[in-house]
């Protein structure tokens, strides 16, 4: 689904991410873990074509990102509050993303009610713009908008950070959910080595910008991981 | 503690982001500022000196005591409007053991820095000195310049009391806005009189010095209603001058809802501007835009200079339009990512912008023309140059906008806001109103006036045909640039 080759991104002579190939099939669940800066949100970026890659490409379903736009149709992404339109309330940017994806009203509100469990009564209704909602409450909003389309890709940038347990819970069990009966490909990447392992069938860890592993997540996973970052 | 506040403060202005970054700006600013505080001094003095022959018949004392009370009363509006109320981020202090009132005490004295403290000193000083001398003592006519002083902190510490009521109970600010309009409103229908009341005050202050305690005692009253309304809102969350604002229901324009994509983008620009404070300011500066001509149409020196015409032309029809398309993405740097990240067909998106624009320039021509009172050919010039608006600025700032990438702050009023301008924008400004001036120039100079003024008029024309074209030229820019300026606005 997606293949990355010789892909690097440089700033001012550093070296930020430097992959030469990689590939993610579809339907694989794909969890990023890394240090500060290792580059995790950079190679992010550049699958979703919001910074030009110093070398190298990114193919999503065969079409290089920065030439194709097609991508946007089928791929769903939540990396941070540059994200949200902050001026607007939750159903109006629900409104928007389901409006610009061309969904109809009726599908919008039944995708607001499959919803409602996670969003916990916090989110709907409740006349606020979103820059009024705390940090988790605009963070189920980002990621609810990025599954609103039903992406065949969901990329999501730290989704288990600042939201409360109960949600942390009830969002595994939806990724779990979406990869085994949609065969959604995921993108997650995360702080939690816990949560990583549990929902990623295969984790990549960076370091400087570099792959340091490749694995694919078994009972011991976790252990290893552990030790690896218990430098 | 006083010691860290003022060194906190002054790193916190020579930090902050506008002034690192824009020294030229900066420069220009200063020059600007420099200049209009030497005119007003000279102004001041010269009218000081000339005071007795303006006004011939009149006592020049009474003369000037009588306006005192418009000028504090004009100020008192000046400011509300330009006056930015000191709150010094008081959230990182309010734990640490530091005495409420030391908080308190700096936040307010902060205000005191204000130019509009000191502007009445620049009129009053000279004239003291030129007119008053002659007729009273000299400490009377210190006691008489202190006592507009102290009249002028009084206004400064009222406006911060209104200013922050404005957010804990607007109620009072409306209030007093009302009684202040009627008053004036009295005055100017004859009901009651300002002047005949200003110099009685301070005719009296002249006569009787002692009475320089009322203004002093005045400004006590005021700073220690302040004070004692900091110290009982000195929780950050009352504080704050962002409140959870209520849900407008702009949202519901059912004719965009018709209009499928492109409504919906119309629809998020709307919500946009309507739900900040600088595009809201921005907006409310549209009838100066508009009522430019009056200034200028009127004056029969320049009513030869066609050339001249142009340039006022461009500016009523494209003034707007250049402060919406100028930044037309910086405006949106808050959540460029998300536009780019999403299903969002990018000439479309474009095209939006571009046909706001252009109405935008469209109503500015149209509610202009009854200018056309002052003549046939104002309304002539305004139509081309309504046309090379439309036609051809329109594109042209939306290819230099590209070329912006600062983040823009939308939560701050716009009113001498130069937070997220970049020199790009002043740049793109030249061509805007030099273009259509220099296309006049050779036909100016040839006698043929009216030949340029057409030519203005089918380049805009030309623009509008070959709309396609320019705008797949504007799509390209847009795609070499789009990184570039997401990095810019990510950058806080």
């Amino acid at each position: 689904m997606i293949q990355v080759s010789n892909l690097s991104k440089i700033y001012n002579g550093i070296t930020v991410l430097n992959i030469s190939d990689l590939n993610i099939k579809k339907g694989e669940s794909f969890g990023l873990v890394g240090n500060n800066g290792a580059g995790k949100t950079t190679f992010f970026r550049l699958i979703l074509d919001l910074i030009r890659a110093s070398t190298g490409n990114i193919l999503s379903n065969g079409e290089d990102v920065s030439k194709d736009e097609t991508w946007k149709t089928f791929t769903g992404s939540y990396l941070d509050e540059a994200f949200l339109i902050d001026f607007l309330t939750p159903e109006e940017y629900f409104q928007f993303i389901g409006d610009i994806n061309g969904l109809s009203k009726g599908d919008s509100d039944d995708f607001l009610n499959n919803f409602a469990e996670f969003f916990n009564n916090e989110i709907i209704n409740k006349n606020k713009f979103i820059r009024d909602l705390s940090s988790g409450n605009q963070k189920k909003v980002g990621i609810a908008a990025a599954l609103m389309t039903n992406p065949e890709i969901l990329i999501l940038d730290e989704p288990f950070n600042s939201l409360d347990p109960t949600t942390q819970i009830r969002l595994k069990n939806l990724l779990k959910k979406l990869q085994k009966e949609k065969n959604v490909t995921l993108l997650i990447s995360s702080h939690d080595l816990n949560h990583v392992t549990e929902v990623c069938d295969r984790i990549v860890v960076l370091h400087e910008g570099d792959i340091a592993h490749d694995i694919h997540t078994n009972k011991d996973t976790l252990k290893e991981l552990e030790k690896y970052f218990a430098v | 503690m006083i010691k860290w506040f003022i060194r906190h403060q002054i790193r916190e202005m020579f930090r902050s982001t506008v002034w690192q970054k824009n020294l030229i700006i900066n420069i220009i600013m200063g020059f600007f500022l420099l200049l209009i505080f030497v005119e007003a001094l000279v102004g001041g003095i010269v009218l000081a000196d000339k005071f007795h022959e303006i006004f011939p018949d009149d006592d020049p004392v009474k003369k000037f005591n009588s306006f005192l009370l418009y000028y504090f009363t004009f100020d008192l509006v000046l400011r509300y409007f330009m006056q930015k109320v000191p709150i010094m981020s008081v959230q990182p202090y309010l734990h640490l053991p530091v005495k409420r009132s030391s908080l308190i005490n700096f936040v307010l004295s902060k205000s005191l820095m204000s130019f509009f403290n000191f502007l009445p000193l620049i009129f009053v000083i000279p004239m003291a000195f030129f007119q008053f001398a002659d007729y009273y003592p000299i400490s009377i006519v210190w006691v008489w310049i202190i006592s507009i002083f102290l009249i002028a902190l009084t206004n400064n510490f009222l406006i911060v009391y209104l200013k922050k009521q404005l957010v804990a109970n607007p109620k009072v600010v409306g209030i007093f806005g009302l009684v202040l309009a009627f008053l004036v409103l009295f005055d100017y229908f004859n009901l009651i009189s300002f002047s005949a009341f200003s110099t009685l005050i301070f005719g009296e202050l002249l006569n009787h010095p002692l009475l320089i305690l009322v203004p002093a005692f005045l400004l006590i009253f005021i700073y220690c209603i302040n004070y004692f309304f900091l110290k009982s809102h000195l929780y950050p969350e009352e504080i704050k001058i962002r409140k959870d604002k209520k849900v407008d229901s702009i949202s519901n324009i059912k004719y965009l809802k018709t209009l499928g994509k492109t409504g919906t983008l119309v629809a998020l620009e709307l919500k946009l501007w309507w739900r900040h404070k600088r595009t809201k300011t921005i907006i409310y500066m549209l009838p100066i835009f508009l009522l430019y001509g009056f200034f200028l149409y009127p004056q029969e020196k320049l009513s030869d200079g066609l050339g001249f015409f142009i340039f006022v032309g461009v500016f009523i029809s494209g003034g707007m339009m250049l402060n919406y398309t100028n930044y037309a993405f910086s405006y949106e740097s808050n959540y460029f990512d998300a536009i780019l990240a999403n299903n969002i067909n990018i000439k479309e998106y474009l095209r939006v912008k571009l046909v706001i624009a252009i109405i935008i320039s469209t109503f500015c021509f149209i509610v202009t023309i009854p200018y056309v009172f002052f003549g046939l050919k104002i309304l002539i010039i305004n139509f081309v140059t309504w046309l090379f608006c439309i036609g051809c600025l329109s594109f042209m700032l939306l290819f230099t906008a590209t070329y912006n990438k600062k983040r823009m702050d939308l939560t701050k009023g716009a009113a001498f806001n130069y937070q997220g301008i970049g020199a790009s924008n002043w740049l793109a400004m030249l061509p805007a109103f030099l273009l259509p001036i220099f296309i006049y120039l050779p036909f100016g100079l040839t006698d043929l006036p009216y030949t340029g003024i057409l030519l203005i008029g089918l380049i805009g024309l030309l623009g509008l045909l070959f709309q396609r074209s320019l705008l797949n030229i504007v799509v390209k820019q847009f795609f070499k640039r789009k990184y570039m300026m997401a990095e810019g606005f990510r950058k806080k």
